[in-house]
């Protein structure tokens, strides 16, 4: 009760003074029955009731409800408690929930510890064994609680300057989005021309908008924004720092593809418009707050004879085959044409490139298969028959497929209105592929498949020209993911945090994912991955600084003698070095931790001979409590006489 | 091994409105037909997509045992219109008879 009236006197957060002795506040959650089911609550409740240090413990059907939080801010409030453990789900879930309750009620967010007794308890025991594992692991985290002192966040002002990889549909969207939030950017590009695949492109499916008009009016709009500094034919040589400032260096690069004739600004077809190149020389050094990786993705590149590619001149790509119906002449007769040549008919070929199976397709030169779906291919092949079916009448389509899937609006409607348009489909099994072979008929080659649709029966298709439509694979970007330390997923595209939660973010704090380097997508869906990644971007840098959580680590200076251990041990470069300082007129060596760029794996706390240095928030100190109270049978002895529930050692218990 | 040809369809228009262009072969009028066994009717529209003209003659009994119940037409995801199609071939194997 002095307690009490200690906090309500003083005006300042329970938590405010280190000295104070932990007043612990255990809250125990039911979960709705997911942990209550199988750990007796009460009995843990009353357990813990009676542990050193803790002054309350109450449980609640859901904790994270309303209620529950109200009854912990409560009890901060009024000084009962002045640290926090909760005891409910995965600390992934609900962490946060909790410390931002502690942070209303006035309390300091890092005096809180998290116990799961749901996914390691409750989903995995049941009965006696479960309540007794759920009270030890509350009982670490009480003891762990003991020690907690108030910490705050890592505040790091932040730049307000942006940096865009890539000047595709999705770099030129992020960067217009980011201008319009009054950040300023800076958009790289290697090749000297805006536009990136999109560029490449005719009408896009399936509501038929003009890429070069949708290129031209980004592009525009991007070399007239006074906030947009546009650097084309340059790429990013050295990468450092952290959120908030990262350190960039611009070197211009190699200049052998540029278009002589071309005006800056003029759009050139087939590849985009023309942009600034970097000046040549020196590099270019800044800082920008905030990076938006767009760099896009390379078609897949068919080998030698696979489906009669680069064995016959009349087997394309459908990128190839795009460019060149965009060319070509409608004629009397209704018949496509490409040079001189008439195509009476084609047979496009799906899954050329994607969703490829070990053990059937055979690795290409990268030793890798392609064993994602690349999801344009669907829809882009569908439009370039039916811009055939309906431009050339006289020319017949046939699509071979595995499986169609047009998923997005207005696709399956562009589906429909191929078939009606007399686009003959055919199914393949990926075990029996469809084969091209050259033939000394009226057509030069002709497609051999065994239909499904036809009930497995094996079909000749004579043709004037084979389209492969060839999937996405990620761009080559091997120095970038190196350089920012990114993570690839097994597909070789960048990965985000979550693909729910955290879409557009990346474990590195401060890089954001947007358009095609995540995913196959198509130009929308890449504009709106790159309006997700400049809004987040945005929010970031607007607010002028950034915060970050304390966990990292923090050298004892009256320990350190300067071995250096620590500095070797680390895994995040710059994160930990040596600063030459004088102590009573000697110069000597101490570690310095740069906090922004400490992961907090404490690495160096396991490694300094001294123990002179630890994480925040998770010292040694702190760990040998909770292992203390693990092995503890404290919470036991007090229960086996009330007979709550057995301890599974009573004898021990008793003792 | 048999050769596409897509022209049928062409051909067939003559006879009927429904030529079978728009089915995507999902089998839903099979499944709903109360006629027994096969892939009836939506092997004959098959057949008809790909110009299969000889097929459809050899199991072209077949047409006359349709019933005209209407259930693939009012069931076809696609609009497809089965029945109509079966009536179209019907048309076209009239006509061949007459002539010969």
């Amino acid at each position: 009760m002095s307690d009490l009236k200690q906090t309500a006197s003083g005006g300042q957060p329970a938590s405010g003074c280190p000295a104070d002795e932990a007043r612990i506040g255990v809250y125990i959650c039911h979960c709705g029955g997911n942990i209550s089911d199988h750990v007796d609550v009460e009995a843990v409740r009353e357990r813990m009731e009676k542990m050193p240090g803790v002054t309350v413990s109450r449980t609640n059907m859901f904790m994270c409800s309303d209620p529950g939080q109200e009854s912990i801010m409560e009890d901060l409030k009024s000084g009962l408690v002045n640290r926090v453990v909760v005891a409910s789900c995965a600390p992934s879930l609900h962490e946060t929930t909790f410390r931002a309750a502690i942070a209303r009620a006035g309390g300091n967010p890092y005096q809180y510890e998290h116990a799961n007794i749901r996914e390691q308890v409750s989903w995995v025991h049941h009965g006696a064994p479960a309540t007794d594992k759920a009270t030890r692991l509350i009982s670490a985290a009480a003891g762990k609680a003991r020690l907690l002192t108030p910490l705050t966040p890592i505040r790091v002002e932040a730049q307000r300057r942006a940096l865009v990889i890539g000047g595709g549909v999705a770099g030129m969207r992020a960067a217009l989005d980011l201008a319009a939030q009054g950040v300023r950017t800076d958009l790289i590009e290697l090749s000297p021309y805006l536009g990136g695949g999109l560029a490449r492109l005719d009408k896009l499916a399936p509501h038929g908008e003009d890429a070069a008009g949708i290129v031209r009016e980004l592009a525009g709009n991007i070399l007239s924004d006074p906030l947009i500094t546009t650097h084309c034919q340059a790429r990013l040589t050295a990468f450092g720092g952290y959120v908030g400032k990262f350190s960039v260096e611009i070197s211009p690069a190699s200049r052998t593809a540029r278009a002589q004739e071309a005006a800056p600004g003029a759009f050139v077809p087939g590849k985009g418009v023309l942009g600034p190149a970097q000046a040549p020389g020196a590099p270019e050094r800044f800082d920008a707050g905030a990076v938006v990786m767009a760099t896009g993705f390379s078609s897949y590149a068919p080998q030698k004879g696979e489906y009669g590619f680069g064995d016959n001149a009349e087997a394309v790509t459908l990128p190839r085959f795009i460019e060149e119906l965009k060319n070509a002449q409608t004629a009397p007769d209704g018949m496509l044409r490409l040079g001189s040549r008439p195509v009476r008919s084609l047979a496009i070929i799906h899954c050329v490139g994607s969703r490829q199976i070990p053990g059937v397709h055979e690795e290409g030169p990268s030793g890798h298969l392609n064993e994602h779906c690349s999801r344009t291919c669907c829809a882009a092949s569908i439009n370039a028959a039916l811009t055939v079916r309906k431009t050339f009448p006289a020319t017949r389509v046939y699509e071979l497929y595995r499986d169609i899937r047009t998923y997005g609006r207005g696709q399956e409607e562009m589906y429909a209105e191929a078939s009606a348009e007399k686009v003959t489909f055919l199914r393949f099994d990926v075990e029996s592929p469809p084969e091209v072979v050259r033939v000394n008929g009226q057509y030069p080659l002709e497609v051999r498949v065994r239909d499904e649709l036809t009930f497995g029966e094996n079909l000749e298709l004579p043709v004037d020209l084979v389209v492969l439509a060839t999937g996405m694979e990620p761009a080559p970007i091997r120095d970038l993911i190196d350089m920012l330390k990114l993570p690839v997923g097994a597909d070789r595209f960048l990965l985000e945090t979550h693909p729910k939660l955290r879409p557009v973010e990346l474990p590195v704090a401060g890089v954001y994912l947007a358009g095609t380097c995540q995913a196959p997508m198509d130009a929308g869906e890449a504009a709106n991955a790159a309006s997700s990644a400049a809004a987040k971007a945005g929010a970031l840098l607007r607010r002028g600084f950034v915060e970050l959580d304390p966990f990292v680590a923090e050298v004892d200076p009256a320990r350190c003698k300067g071995t250096g251990a620590c500095v070797d041990a680390c895994l995040n470069e710059g994160a930990l070095r040596l600063q030459e300082t004088e102590i009573g007129g000697e110069k000597v060596m101490r570690a310095v931790v740069t906090p922004a760029l400490c992961l907090g794996c404490g690495a160096c706390a396991a490694v300094c001979p001294e123990g002179a240095i630890n994480v925040s928030g998770w010292t040694l100190e702190q760990y040998e409590a909770m292992v203390d109270m693990i092995l503890s049978e404290a919470a036991f002895a007090v229960t086996a006489d009330e007979s709550v529930s057995a301890s599974p050692e009573p004898a021990e218990a008793a003792v | 091994m048999s050769a596409v040809n897509p022209a049928f369809l062409d051909e067939l228009e003559a006879y009927g409105e429904n030529a079978g262009a728009l089915c995507f072969n999902c089998g839903t009028c099979a499944a709903v037909c109360p006629l027994d066994g096969g892939h009836f009717p939506r092997k004959m529209i098959r057949y008809a997509q790909i110009g299969a003209v000889d097929r459809i003659r050899e199991e072209s009994r077949e047409l006359w045992r349709c019933l005209h119940c209407g259930l693939c037409t009012q069931t076809c995801p696609r609009g497809a219109n089965p029945g109509e199609v079966i009536l179209t071939l019907k048309r076209l194997f009239a006509a061949e008879w007459r002539k010969s």
